[in-house]
């Protein structure tokens, strides 16, 4: 048994942030879960998927967080409970049907848990989900630690039937990647039955029809809501304070910032001159437990991460209660104490603190830091991010960019998002000229293909993972197709969502659940739209080659290479190897002309290593996964392929 | 539940290696033992890196008060367990203190910047020195070579729990050992495990 | 302070020929490595290599060329700057009565010494020119009868060395070669850097300009699609014609002054319009369409010559006084427009890398 299904309330475990919210969704007796993977959300899905049988939760990663947020509001207007999860980026491309979700109102209690992603640990932004709830006007709970995110997420459901509104849920990575002890409560039997009504009158929020109109009335209702919400948070146990009755500083903070400032405190040794005020109801606000805080100091800090969401908040309801608490010195980033980039630490609230007060601090002398900091700048190079070893991307970049090179008419590559990204890196030869959203790399050659009107000559390519050409490449290939675009997309499948952890998509023939389920064709989907489609196994280098130049010649319309071969972490490849290698030690050429270190110094398997002292290549056997593909980049034949029987 | 006290409180361990080595395992395992003795645990991780060559970190703190940050601040580590030599001094850089400890492993794994030539790895000798210069205290352990006689590399990272008991700050046995990893693992594997923690015990007591 | 270390590789190939338009694809630094690679007529690096003492650059005809150097090697003498290059004879010539009729340009005089030269073992292959469409495609020969398959003129720049390197790394030996004035220089640089190396014969071509494929191929469009070009000439002065004869029969001329745009850069700065480093020599005969002008050069070649004239592979005659001061002002024409040129944009001499070495005052007399 998991786990998280241990039946004991006061059991105590040791969960990651996101089985902290799973758990809170059991004890809440959550009936339906969706969401598309991303990083930091998606051990949410995956948890959830594991013992959904044993619940009796439906559960599925949907083809985009725009859908996965309609699967999930179903099920609430079927008077369900239901979670929806997605990363930071998800909300902005579910964010057009929340826009007329939060004007319809829901039914069974529906969370949306968006995980975002301060300094883009993982990320390639660091995108705020937090302003969607201000700018539609829902209520937003921010969990300050784990036990917090268990207890929040059952609050959450409840919250969400109370009001009759979508409620959300935020977590950070600091959060949802962390792990800390969470003492569990009871799980509930659930009897639910789904049944959409609508037949009561029209606009009966339990029984009519569920619609965003009559748009006034029904705006009015959602900010009724929204005051109803202030009221309940006015008393919520998640706004905690700690410290003295008027400090000389007030710390306002939420989620991981919480731990962050306490921690600073206590660094500093401060607890009786500063105040942490951790609100796990960020917004709206609760006015009147806010200004009571506020009224018992002159200095307020505000400690959250990237843009000041929070301290543009706090500031408002300042400006509005200044008769009554008088004005306040407030630190923050507008102020500049505290960065608006990056993620937030204890550091840089230990140092905001310091300057504030006066304080010198340094955790350790200045010639121990310097010397640290030389020996590893010295003696500890940096890690650039690699394709693992036996990664078909690498084969498939190494093609794309020898044939963009033969052509050479400066071609170029827009990519998207996926562990392919790292092609803007020499581990992909740098070939990707563009990366943006899901789906962004087809969109914007759709563009890039008409330019010939103004003189572009460029031969443009998209690249997108299998995952993602289902989640948004779909639209732009129609729109490239139908506008006459002369581009070449480039689909690197690679059997999963293999960056989050080979979460299935439409184009496999099972699910989440292990279920048997059709699989949609994506060659047949573009031969449809009308591209000319062809498929290749980017593992047979000169194949692939050969097709990219043919196809950068082919001048009608759009072309679609579909270059498939598992990720070489796959179940289906994973300590499989196909062939050992070997090098030759009598045929390598290692640094002379003809070679100079071709294989490690350009292609870098990391499976390849340079033995200094022989000036030789050589096979690392235990990184080694043996797909064979250095054996034909090596211009000598040194590297030596033996089938594995 | 009554729990002994720490070294320090809250006590914090950097466990740093590289992407693929098993960190988040060797974390995890630290973390449920103390966890089960009572103590307030907070692991701080990223995950990105995980599988792509990149350095992988977890900071483990462990209190009897409360949760704390999953980020360490800046020289406040207590120890550092690493699976990779230059890890440790990668970590030394921000977390590091006169009176740190360090337990690593000594089998470099070199960054694709060193393969290619364009970056060059320290010897044995040097990373003596820096660890000499920056530590209260430094083990060094031939850890993926005696794992690699057990059957796997990967073993390296239990080898290190084992190794980290023997130093004696936290309060954990083999036995506790045993109660953690028989919640996931069975058999035979269970054996191999048992056998790794006290082989990096025992390398550590020589 | 520390010298800057002087490299001769990648990077210089890339910055003083490719990037100065200089290179016009002779192939001389194709198969070699990974690194450089010829795609439909064009020469491209794919990856940075980092050698500092290359072969592409020893071998580019483009870069550090020192003709005393090169004169020295190939004709033990130095360079004197004579308009056709050092030589020991000239004839016209054109295929002898052993040769069955084909369809070559103008007398078919290198066919058929390839052909010869195959046939009695002077050479165990040959590394000659095809065409796809209007592409240029070299190939090495072992069957002396697909000698005449790649007869025609191309007038499209080729990677021909490309396939010269290829052969040399499988290790074939008694290699014979027919290239263009830029290619011969640079199988004469092969010779120079690498002894022995395994080329028995070069015939060079005249050219004064070639065409580059990549703009040809649009260009033609216009009038016929590639593949059903049967054969392109341009008749020997005064004609200034490109002509274009189709498999359907038809002919179609285009002027030179329309072609003339499509000729790459690097072909302005060449000083060679008689490949002045091979063994033999082979262009066109002013006023007469079926005949050919042939230069020997070598010992070598003359043996050659003189077997193929004996066995009747080969006739020859004197060439006319007015035909030898006609391609001597021609081919002077062509040095010292592109000697002064090369000279103006300081490309010659320099203290940094050059294009050219040759002697200061020989350099002055010949542009003058």
């Amino acid at each position: 048994m998991s786990h998280l299904l241990d039946p004991k309330a006061g059991a105590t475990y040791l969960l990651m942030g996101n089985e902290a919210i799973v758990r809170g969704a059991l004890e809440a007796g959550v009936n339906v879960a969706s969401g598309y993977p991303g990083t930091p959300s998606s051990e949410i899905i995956e948890n959830l998927s594991r013992i959904a049988k044993e619940r009796n939760i439906y559960v599925e990663w949907s083809v985009n967080e725009k859908v996965a947020l309609e699967v999930a509001a179903a099920a609430s207007f079927a008077g369900l409970r239901s979670l929806c999860a997605m990363k930071q980026n998800g909300v902005n491309v579910a964010s057009d049907f929340l826009l007329h979700l939060v004007y319809s109102g829901t039914r069974g209690g529906i969370v949306l848990v968006s995980c975002d992603d301060p300094g883009a640990l993982s990320s390639v932004n660091e995108g705020e989900s937090r302003y969607f709830a201000r700018q539609l006007e829902m209520p937003l709970l921010e969990p300050g630690n784990f036990q917090e995110a268990k207890d929040m997420t059952k609050w959450a459901f409840e919250l969400s039937e109370q009001l009759k509104q979508i409620v959300m849920l935020r977590s950070v990575t600091r959060m949802s990647h962390a792990s800390g002890n969470v003492s569990y409560g009871a799980l509930p039997e659930t009897k639910r039955k789904a049944e959409f009504k609508f037949k009561g009158f029209i606009l009966d929020p339990e029984e009519g029809i569920i619609t965003s109109a009559p748009v006034e009335w029904r705006h009015k209702e959602q900010q009724d809501k929204i005051r109803k919400a202030k009221e309940i948070f006015e008393e919520s146990p998640f706004n905690t304070y700690e410290g003295p009755d008027k400090p000389e500083l007030l710390i306002i903070t939420s989620s991981a910032c919480y731990l962050y400032s306490k921690e600073a405190v206590e660094v500093l040794n401060v607890q009786d001159r500063v105040g942490i005020l951790k609100l796990g109801t960020t917004w709206p606000l609760p006015p009147k437990l806010v200004t009571h805080y506020l009224a018992r100091t002159e200095q307020v800090m505000i400690v959250e991460e990237v843009i000041p969401f929070m301290e543009e908040n706090v500031k408002v309801l300042a400006a509005e209660k200044a008769g009554e608490i008088g004005a306040k010195k407030f630190f923050g980033k507008n102020e500049g104490v505290l960065p608006s980039v990056g993620e937030m630490n204890p550091d840089f609230v230990i140092s905001a603190i310091s300057s504030i007060l006066g304080i010198d601090y340094s955790p350790v002398s200045k010639e121990y830091d310097q010397s640290a900091k030389l020996s590893a700048f010295v003696h500890a190079p940096a890690r650039d991010q690699v394709f693992c070893p036996g990664c078909p991307h690498r084969a498939s970049f190494f093609a794309i960019r020898r044939a963009i090179e033969l052509d050479g008419r400066n071609g170029f590559v827009c990519g998207d998002i996926g562990c392919y990204t790292m092609a803007v890196r020499p581990t992909g030869f740098e070939t990707l000229k563009t990366v943006h959203s899901m789906g962004s790399g087809m969109g914007l050659a759709s563009g890039f293909g008409k330019l010939g009107l103004f003189g572009m000559d460029q031969p443009t390519f998209a690249v997108c993972g299998d995952s993602t050409f289902y989640h948004a490449v779909i639209p732009a290939l129609i729109n490239a197709v139908h506008n006459k675009s002369n581009v070449t997309l480039v689909i690197l499948d690679n059997g999963g969502t293999a960056m989050t952890g080979f979460q299935p998509h439409p184009g496999q023939d099972f699910n989440v659940m292990g279920e048997s389920m059709p699989a949609i064709d994506m060659a047949r989907i573009c031969e449809a739209i009308g591209a000319r489609v062809e498929k290749r196994n980017p593992l047979d280098l000169e194949d692939t080659l050969h097709t990219l130049l043919e196809m950068m010649e082919d001048k009608n319309g759009v072309k679609v290479l579909i270059l498939s071969q598992y990720c070489a972490l796959s179940p289906q490849r994973r300590g499989k190897k196909d062939y050992e290698l070997s090098v030759d030690e009598t045929v390598c050429l290692g640094e002379e002309c003809g070679c100079g270190r071709f294989c490690t110094r350009i292609f870098r398997c990391p499976g390849l290593v340079w033995n200094k002292e022989k000036a030789k290549a050589e096979i690392d056997q235990v990184i080694c996964v043996g797909c064979g593909v250095c054996a034909d980049i090596c211009p000598r034949g040194a590297i030596k392929r033996k089938e594995v029987a | 539940m009554t729990t002994s006290k720490l070294p320090k409180d809250p006590y914090s361990i950097v466990i740093t290696g590289v992407g693929g080595q098993g960190n988040v395992m060797a974390s995890r395992v630290l973390a449920n033992m103390l966890v089960k003795k009572g103590y307030y645990v907070t692991i701080g991780e990223t995950f990105g890196a995980s599988q792509r060559g990149g350095s992988v970190m977890s900071h483990i703190r462990v209190s009897n008060l409360s949760a704390w940050s999953p980020q360490i601040p800046a020289g406040k580590a207590h120890l550092v367990v690493a699976l990779e030599p230059i890890e440790a001094i990668r970590v030394l850089a921000r977390y590091g203190n006169p009176d740190i400890k360090v337990l690593s492993n000594l089998r470099p794994i070199y960054p694709a910047g060193v393969i290619a030539g364009e970056a060059s790895y320290p010897n044995e000798q040097e990373i003596r020195t820096i660890l000499e210069k920056h530590t209260s205290k430094y083990w060094l352990i031939k850890a993926t070579e005696e794992a690699v006689k057990l059957g796997n590399p990967i073993l390296a990272n239990v080898m290190m729990v084992g190794a980290t008991c023997a130093i004696g700050d936290l309060p954990f046995d083999r036995n506790d050992f045993i109660d953690a990893m028989s919640q996931v693992l069975s058999g035979d594997k269970m054996e191999t495990n048992i056998k790794a923690f006290e082989l990096g015990f025992s390398l550590l007591m020589k | 302070m520390e010298e800057k270390k002087l490299t001769r590789g990648q990077q210089e190939v890339r910055e003083k020929v490719i990037s100065l338009g200089l290179c016009t694809g002779c192939g001389a630094c194709i198969n070699l490595c990974p690194y450089f690679r010829s795609h439909r007529g064009k020469t491209s690096i794919l990856f940075p290599c980092t050698v500092e003492n290359g072969r592409c650059f020893a071998f580019c005809p483009k870069i550090e060329v020192d003709l005393d150097n090169l004169s020295l090697s190939i004709f033990d003498q130095p360079y004197d700057g004579n308009a056709l290059g050092r030589y020991r004879s000239i004839f016209t010539a054109k295929a002898g009565e052993k040769i069955k009729s084909f369809e070559a340009q103008a007398g078919g005089t290198v066919s058929s010494l390839v052909y010869y030269a195959l046939t009695k073992g002077y050479i165990s292959g040959a590394v000659l020119t095809d065409r796809r469409g209007l592409e240029p495609i070299p190939r090495y020969v072992t069957n002396a009868e697909d000698v005449f398959s790649c007869s025609q003129s191309k007038y499209t720049a080729a990677p021909t060395l490309a396939v010269v390197n290829e052969v040399v790394e499988k290790g074939e030996v008694n290699i014979g070669v027919v290239g263009t004035p830029c290619q011969i220089l640079a199988l004469a640089q092969m010779k120079t850097r690498e002894k022995p190396y395994p080329i028995s014969l070069s015939i060079g071509l005249f050219c004064t300009w070639a065409i580059d494929f990549r703009l040809f191929e649009p260009f033609i469009s216009r009038w016929i699609q590639a593949s059903h070009i049967r054969k392109v000439d341009i008749p020997p002065p005064p004609a200034e014609i490109l002509q274009i004869f189709t498999s359907q029969g038809e002919k179609i001329e285009i002027p030179l002054s329309e072609i003339r745009p499509l000729v790459p850069k690097g072909c302005a700065y060449c000083m060679d319009m008689t490949s002045e480093f091979s063994d033999i020599s082979v262009g066109v005969l002013e006023g007469r369409p079926d005949m050919n002008t042939l230069i020997v050069r070598t010992e070598r070649g003359q043996k050659l010559v003189d077997e193929a004239i004996k066995e009747g592979y080969l006739i020859v005659s004197d060439m006319p006084k007015e035909n030898l001061e006609h391609l001597l002002w021609a081919a002077g024409n062509k040095k010292q427009r592109a000697l002064k040129r090369a000279s103006d944009e300081n490309l010659i001499n320099c203290e940094s890398l050059s294009y050219l070495r040759l002697k200061g005052e020989l350099l002055n007399q010949l542009t003058q």
